[in-house]
């Protein structure tokens, strides 16, 4: 056998190889992570978030011929925790596309370490520093964060009401709590609005009577809340149990969505104000279709959770359909200046802060005797974008 | 009011409630040695089993009655089917056994319920609140205040005034006396053990209205016992009291004087309890 022989041989032994190994890649699934808190205090917003990857995965099936697929991770809602699974995911099944975090703190971790993976992370989580000053290449965020969900709902509530001059906060000490609180005190500063006290928490406070207590004693007009999931609810219901709804309003500045109304009851969230990153009566069509598909998968109404697992993932998908690439590097080009239509109407990716453009809303609990359906807790009484120019978020990517 | 004493006021009422959850775990603990990791749970499942009999329209105070019956009950049979068998086996196996157990209750609550927490309205009766002045109080948590005393009063009679409470107290200082004298341990200790994850699923039923039900306030009251009974003193009905009541008056108090750390306060009286007095405020060494 000479020399051109073997290599004749080399080359026909490689084809099935090759074949094999082509075939095997196109067989190869694009792995995406779901790290969100499946246990501890926000379990249930991660086991809807949850489902919410499940439908974006199982609409779209495959992307360039490759299948798609996800690994649920619980980040038990400690940073520390979420950047441990997401490694181990990165590593092992070679997954680079993540959504998820829920909570701030997580959702910051994450951002970093994906970043440092060379993937994609696209979040829900509110801290101003996401899209703002700790912002990255590879972190994006769909939810409008605390400076835009305060502009549009502590503001139009002054407007509504501009006799309630004294106002109260509740506030959880971390990140997104402290995005919040000091966004409320420049609309209270600009407006005129006394703030008559505020009282921190911990992050695993569940008793409120005491910090009610101290604003009971402020005698505020507003009660602005400005905690999230089960500790907001339990924080509302300690405080109508106090006689608040008496002789305060309530503002929820970021409501977690349906699963909370359900939780609460219509009779506690009766007149009580809530800011929302999503309702599933909003008038959009992408929204309409999402109501059709979780009715058919679930028997029920997106809730914020899932909508936002859900709009995450499909980003991510619909941006490597549009580079007709999974190479993260491709996706991130696809996502930055995106428009589509979204959840909440026409949305954007701000292309220098990663950060999506989108409505953020104002609700009003309604009576029991007015619901039209189960679901119906409450009527949108305001929407609106509200975003820090890019300059001023402190974001340099 | 002074912001301060309506904070005490307030922390009372925590107190009663937080002693209620407490003094199952400690007398546990005095009789048999056993360290329970499952307490919280039996405060989780008396919660929910209030809230599934009020959703189905069975009145609150009927409830009240029939959950932390029901979960004794539950526990009576628990205490002799398995944990009567690691007794005289090291603490870890108590641990491990009990942990088990609060997990799979954990895991049954969420297949059953869900994850997400839901509401326990208060009864119609309870509702509002009292005005005096400045003082304003909802009448439920009163009532709790109230309901709590009378029930302190009549477990510290069983305890202290009748025959079952001597050869419990007896049995705490020697089982093998107890045994001596005729009486049948065993039962004494299936009593006691009910009758802790009774007080514990009373304290959950009661704190429903409060706080809602979710599947994750088993652990949260768990930690905040384990505090009560360090504090107090482990196996010392009095000492969960004072506990309870101490550490929900810190708990309330700090909230005003220090809002961000009045959960870590709990545990830092805890600590300094531990360094002052290594076996609780009443306990002994």
């Amino acid at each position: 056998m000479n020399r051109r022989d073997l290599f004749k041989l080399a080359a026909v032994s490689a084809v099935p190889g090759a074949l094999a190994s082509r075939l095997a890649f196109a067989a190869q699934p694009i792995e995406f992570g779901c790290p969100v808190p499946a246990s501890g205090a926000f379990a249930a917003n991660g086991k809807y978030a949850n489902l919410g990857m499940q439908l974006a995965i199982e609409q779209y099936g495959q992307a360039m011929g490759r299948p798609l697929h996800y690994t649920l991770l619980d980040t038990e809602g400690k940073p520390a925790t979420a950047v441990r699974k997401v490694q181990e995911l990165a590593q092992g099944q070679g997954a680079r596309f993540f959504a998820g975090g829920i909570l701030s703190s997580a959702a910051l971790a994450m951002g970093k370490e994906v970043d440092k993976l060379g993937g994609v992370f696209i979040t829900t989580a509110g801290a101003d520093e996401i899209t703002g000053s700790e912002c990255n290449h590879a972190t994006f965020r769909w939810s409008v964060p605390t400076h835009g969900a305060i502009e549009e709902t502590v503001r139009p509530l002054i407007e509504t009401m501009p006799k309630a001059k004294r106002w109260y906060t509740i506030t959880p000490q971390y990140v997104f709590g402290e995005g919040l609180l000091s966004a409320a005190k420049k609309v209270f500063a600009e407006k005129g609005i006394e703030h008559v006290g505020n009282s921190y928490h911990s992050l695993s406070e569940t008793e409120f009577s005491g910090y009610l207590t101290n604003a009971i004693a402020a005698k505020p007009d507003v009660l602005l809340l400005l905690n999230f999931g089960s500790q907001s609810s339990a924080a509302l219901r300690q405080a109508v149990s106090f006689g608040m709804k008496r002789n305060t309003t309530i503002l929820m500045a970021w409501a977690s969505g349906l699963e909370q109304f359900q939780s609460l009851g219509a009779d506690l969230c009766e007149d009580v104000y809530f800011g929302a990153q999503y309702w599933h009566q909003i008038d959009a069509p992408l929204n309409h279709d999402l109501v059709k598909r979780c009715r058919a998968a679930f028997k029920s109404n997106p809730n914020y959770s899932l909508a936002g697992s859900y709009i995450c993932t499909k980003i991510m998908i619909d941006a490597m359909l549009k580079a007709k690439s999974a190479d993260p590097q491709a996706v991130i080009a696809a996502m930055q200046g995106m428009r589509y239509a979204g959840l909440t109407g026409d949305e954007e990716i701000r292309k220098e802060d990663h950060q999506v453009l989108k409505n953020y809303y104002l609700l009003k609990g309604k009576a029991k005797a007015k619901m039209k359906d189960a679901d119906d807790y409450a009527d949108i009484l305001h929407y609106g974008k509200s975003f820090l120019p890019v300059a001023q978020t402190g974001c340099k990517l | 009011m002074n912001v301060y004493l309506l904070q005490i006021v307030n922390g009372i009422g925590l107190g009663m409630l937080y002693f209620l959850l407490a003094v199952g775990l400690s007398i546990v603990f005095g009789l048999l040695r056993f360290v329970n990791f499952a307490h919280g749970a039996f405060y989780l499942i008396g919660a929910y089993l209030a809230y599934q009999l009020v959703h189905w329209g069975v009145s609150f105070w009927l409830a009240l009655a029939v959950a932390p019956l029901a979960i004794g009950v539950i526990a009576w049979l628990l205490e002799k089917a398995l944990l009567r068998h690691v007794y005289d086996h090291p603490h870890e196996f108590h641990i491990l056994i009990t942990v088990g157990l609060a997990l799979v209750i954990q895991e049954v609550v969420i297949l059953i319920w869900g994850p997400i927490g839901d509401n326990v309205d208060v009864p119609s009766t309870l509702q509002g609140v009292v005005i005096w002045g400045s003082f304003i109080y909802p009448k439920y948590r009163l009532f709790v205040i109230g309901f709590t005393a009378i029930f302190a009063l009549a477990l510290w009679w069983i305890l202290e005034g009748t025959r079952i409470g001597s050869a419990v107290r007896a049995g705490s200082e020697s089982t093998e006396t107890v045994s001596l004298l005729g009486i049948n341990v065993f039962r004494i200790l299936s009593l006691v053990f009910a009758l802790g994850a009774a007080t514990a699923a009373l304290a959950g039923v009661l704190a429903a209205p409060i706080r809602g039900v979710d599947p994750f306030m088993g652990l949260e009251a768990l930690s905040v016992a384990f505090v009560i009974v360090v504090v107090g003193g482990m196996g010392s009905f009095g000492g969960a009291l004072i506990g309870g009541l101490l550490i929900g008056i810190i708990q309330s108090v700090m909230s005003t004087l220090w809002p961000q750390g009045a959960q870590l306060m709990i545990y830092v009286a805890m600590a300094a309890v531990l360094l002052l007095r290594p076996h609780g405020l009443m306990g002994r060494g």
